[in-house]
């Protein structure tokens, strides 16, 4: 890792600025009437003009990233790989077809940003046939990349205009190959943000290259330990304005995926306490447990329609119990985590502004008894000053 | 030929796996091993990705008694496997019983072929037959 004690490392989130020099971190929140550039440039102009633009790192959550659909053929290989690259990658995962179904799918709504088509080992042809052809046709999208059976790659590019052939993300024993996939993904969320001209602008001010926020952090995982006093394994939580990250090591999971990575990472893309306020309180609403749990945090559900510290800190603990929730058994998503084998939850972002470990312990406790019916207790740690932030920024580049 | 196998459920019993996927290697098929602590649903899916023509499922502690039972149902989720063939072997039950009403109960459950304690190249064997009986190569 290279020293960057002169660096100025900038994150662009979607409800605040960070600004790290040295070790000075300021945190300004945005005024969504300006342009980011102008917004930055009113708050922190003075020190940004302190520094060359090659001393000075941005990054970024704020433009949205990336809208992914996926198609692939079984849930758990197909599908489940290309989904963990592309979260690997920074990329929001708007749906996931199984091609079985394809049929009986509806469209989304809005336009999406990358398609992928994904589906068989490199000695099985003939998985894909006119239903796929025919969805993509009515289907509205940027960019759509194939990483299936080499054998179906002919009739893919026949009947799929632009598309962009990779190599098969399943190898001949069935396991993931990440690296191609990962590649275009990154690449191509460069390209996006080039593409959007307030993230575009910030190009300005850097001459390094604008990564995704949730990468930098994912980088900083590996040494996490040089900062804080972390029991492994542990997981990271990232709870912000708009969405929900998580960061966990591979052997929490119990899974087929086996990569070179030793971390990887989730999005839970409408859970945040500013932006994705309204999704968070709906989300809460469908969980049986919620009731139960105001209960105890002394509150009734009218704290959903209140405003003000109070309800920030009570939806924060809500966020904090439904990520717990949909990572283990009680709430099968994506990815289940081996949650009583964890020594240490990790969080960044927002939320280590809004509570403490007190009241982090309380939601904690709440959960493994309830929901894991245990006495295991991991240990709360909060990066209150976004070092694992600065950590990642600062050995990314 | 292609082959998908592997032990079903929290089993961990690598060597007879092993043996399974030498034995079959040796035999001129092509394998795609899951390994251990396979559940149901990766085993039919694997079966599409790979478009395999067998499904070998090892069982070794008991746990198939539990994962048979869903078979069935599993199967009829997929629109693509009618013509896969199903075999299950090992120590098929928890404690003892008569081998030909386990077998039985597992053809039942919607194996073709169903080998409780027997020998790895008697069923092999059967499996070999099976496949000349419905003329795939």
């Amino acid at each position: 890792m290279k020293d960057t004690g002169d660096k100025l490392l900038i994150d662009v989130g979607s409800t605040y600025f960070k600004i790290c020099a040295g070790d000075s971190i300021e945190q300004y929140m945005r005024d969504f009437n300006r342009e980011i550039l102008e917004d930055l440039m009113a708050k922190a102009g003075q020190l940004i003009a302190r520094y060359q633009p090659a001393d000075i790192r941005v990054c970024s959550s704020a433009n949205g990233g990336l809208s992914a659909l996926i198609i692939g053929v079984t849930r758990t290989f197909s599908l489940k790989y290309a989904t963990n690259i592309a979260f690997n990658a920074g990329i929001n995962i708007i749906d996931t077809i199984l091609y079985q179904d394809i049929g009986n799918c509806s469209l989304p709504s809005d336009l999406v940003d990358v398609v992928i088509i994904v589906g068989g080992v490199n000695a099985h042809g003939g998985l894909f046939s006119r239903s796929l052809y025919r969805y993509m046709e009515q289907l509205q999208y940027s960019n759509v990349v194939y990483v299936g059976t080499e054998r179906d790659a002919a009739a893919i590019q026949t009947n799929i205009p632009d598309v962009v052939v990779l190599p098969n993300i399943i190898d001949e024993r069935l396991h993931i190959v990440e690296e191609h996939l990962k590649v275009y993904l990154t690449n191509l969320y460069q390209q996006d943000i080039e593409g959007k001209e307030d993230i575009k602008r910030l190009y300005e001010i850097t001459a390094n290259q604008i990564y995704s926020t949730p990468y930098i952090v994912n980088r900083a995982l590996p040494v996490i330990d040089a900062t804080f006093s972390v029991a492994n394994p542990f997981i990271l939580l990232d709870i912000g304005g708009a969405t929900t990250d998580i960061h966990y090591s591979k052997d929490l999971v119990e899974d087929n995926i086996v990569t070179e990575n030793g971390y990887d990472r989730l999005v839970f893309k409408r859970l945040g306490v500013y932006k994705s306020r309204q999704s968070l309180i709906l989300a809460a609403q469908g969980n049986e447990f919620t009731y139960e749990l105001l209960t105890h945090l002394k509150v009734t559900e009218n704290i959903f329609k209140e405003q003000g510290e109070r309800a920030t800190k009570v939806l924060m603990q809500l966020a904090v119990f439904l990520v717990l929730c949909k990572m283990s058994h009680y709430r099968q998503s994506y990815i289940n985590l081996k949650l009583l084998q964890i020594n240490s939850i990790v969080l960044t972002g927002g939320i280590t502004k809004v509570l403490t470990v007190a009241e982090i312990d309380v939601i904690i406790a709440f959960f493994y008894s309830k929901i894991l019916t245990s006495d295991h207790r991991p240990v709360a740690v909060l990066d209150s000053d976004y070092a694992i932030w600065t950590l990642g920024a600062r050995g990314s580049y | 030929m292609k082959v998908v196998t592997g032990v079903v459920g929290n089993d961990i019993h690598v060597v007879a796996n092993r043996l399974i996927d030498l034995a079959l290697r040796a035999r001129g098929y092509e394998v795609f091993n899951l390994g251990v602590n396979t559940h149901l649903q990766e085993f039919f899916d694997a079966v599409v990705e790979t478009g395999a023509q067998v499904l070998m499922i090892s069982s070794l502690n008991g746990e198939a008694e539990g994962w048979g039972r869903e078979v069935r149902l599993l199967r009829s989720q997929y629109t693509n496997l009618d013509d896969l063939i199903m075999m299950i072997g090992g120590n098929l039950v928890v404690g003892s019983g008569n081998g030909e009403d386990i077998a039985a109960r597992y053809r039942n459950y919607g194996f073709d072929i169903a080998c409780h304690q027997v020998d790895l190249n008697t069923g092999l064997d059967m499996l070999a037959a099976l496949l000349r009986e419905r003329g795939i190569q």
